[in-house]
């Protein structure tokens, strides 16, 4: 509807718009496939107990560090793996270690080299450990505050 | 496979409160739990008391249950503390089960689903198959995709519409106000976060505070206001609001210390 009434006021920049959200349909199909097969994979192969022992509430520094690796090297926009953590938390992963994998997503390690042509290697590496380390405190108080532990 | 031919009654933990919804993953924070006549005649459907997921709200669930008198519970899982009290009360504990409500309380009526002993002797269920995999799959990506999709077309509309010379403008100088404004520029725009690395060199060249475009290229990935609503229908408003707040917070801090200490590295040739 929004796209109808922008269209008969400004139609060049509404097909720009249309357009521009077609190329990200188009950049998310590749994800999208990939997240589908994990999760048909992990409904075959991965009772919800095992969820529970990597990535639940006990899983300790382990699935810490699972998580914020998979947030690390996980690909594509962020709105793909919406359907992968909703299947997750169902099967008991915390909610502090989904917070985690969606604050690592901001390290992306195949954009390092750009990063650093437009702004040196120092500033990158500052960058990236203090964005580590807040993504793990972002990660450990969303899980408190979810589950109503700080107030 | 024998039939189950006697009355019984079975609950079966669910997202929703009817036949047709899927079977909960775990019995003690599912939405529902809905109580089943063996005939797949649905006879109550109650909320379920333990879905806030507190510390002893699963227990609620179990007391539930075990005050309605059932005999059988069909679920995805159950934890080791809820089916020794469920089972010591002679309910039978069936985990591992998947599909919506109807066809698992059917499958169970048809003596397709058992109590099955593992090696080690303890219990667990029958995993599914891959058609079962599939369709269970494609449920989740058709309940989640209209909001992906809608999300997308409004970042189409943002992108086309918010001139970058705009951007510019919108910071007024000072450390402390461009961390700040860089942040909320950055939390209402998403896509690839190459983007965020051209404008931000952009603005850096126009004058704009490194404060100001770290805050900004920080809370591009990390906090993503237009996909709220995408973000809450997968993972509760709770959580979503939580994380997005705390996020846009961590994008200034990590924007302060960044340039801080950077400059105290380079002597402040940054």
């Amino acid at each position: 509807m929004t796209y109808a009434v922008l269209f008969m006021v400004a139609p060049h920049k509404t097909a720009m718009a249309l357009k521009g959200s077609g190329e990200i349909f188009t950049r998310m199909g590749f994800p999208l496939c990939l997240v589908f097969i994990v999760m048909v994979l992990m409904d075959l192969f991965l009772q919800p107990g095992k969820i529970t022992e990597f990535l639940g509430k006990t899983s300790g520094a382990k699935g810490l560090l699972l998580s914020a690796t998979a947030g690390i090297i996980s690909i594509g926009p962020i709105y793909a793996w919406y359907p992968l953590l909703k299947d997750l938390r169902e099967k008991g992963a915390a909610d502090f270690l989904l917070a985690v994998f969606l604050s690592n997503r901001a390290i992306k390690p195949f954009l390092i080299p750009i990063m650093i042509s437009y702004f040196g290697w120092l500033y990158v590496l500052v960058l990236t450990f203090f964005t580590i380390l807040g993504s793990i405190a972002v990660g450990y108080c969303v899980g408190n505050l979810v589950e109503g532990h700080l107030f | 496979m024998k039939e189950i031919n006697e009355p019984l009654k079975v609950l079966v933990p669910a997202e929703g409160p009817d036949l047709k919804s899927e079977v909960g993953n775990r019995f003690g924070t599912s939405p529902y739990l809905l109580i089943v006549d063996s005939k797949t005649k649905l006879i109550e459907a109650l909320p379920n008391p333990g879905v806030s997921g507190q510390k002893g709200a699963g227990m609620q669930a179990v007391a539930l249950t075990i005050g309605k008198t059932v005999d059988v519970v069909l679920t995805g899982y159950c934890s080791p503390t809820a089916e020794k009290y469920l089972t010591a009360s002679g309910i039978e504990v069936i985990k591992g089960v998947r599909g919506t409500v109807a066809d698992a309380v059917d499958r169970y009526r048809k003596g397709k689903l058992v109590f099955q002993a593992s090696e080690t002797g303890k219990p667990r269920g029958r995993s599914m198959d891959l058609p079962d995999a599939f369709a269970h799959t494609l449920r989740q990506f058709a309940r989640i995709l209209p909001m992906i999709g809608g999300v997308i077309l409004l970042i189409g509309l943002f992108n086309a519409f918010v001139p970058r010379a705009l951007l510019r403008s919108f910071f007024p100088g000072g450390r402390g106000m461009d961390t700040l404004l860089g942040a909320c520029l950055g939390s209402i725009f998403a896509g690839n976060p190459i983007n965020s690395y051209i404008i931000g060199g952009e603005l850096l060249k126009r004058g704009v505070s490194l404060f100001g475009v770290t805050a900004f290229m920080v809370a591009w990935v990390s906090v993503g206001w237009v996909q709220l609503p995408a973000e809450t229908a997968a993972l509760g408003g709770r959580f979503a609001i939580a994380r997005n707040v705390l996020s846009f917070i961590m994008a200034v801090v990590v924007a302060l210390l960044t340039v801080v200490v950077l400059g105290f590295l380079t002597r402040g040739t940054y």
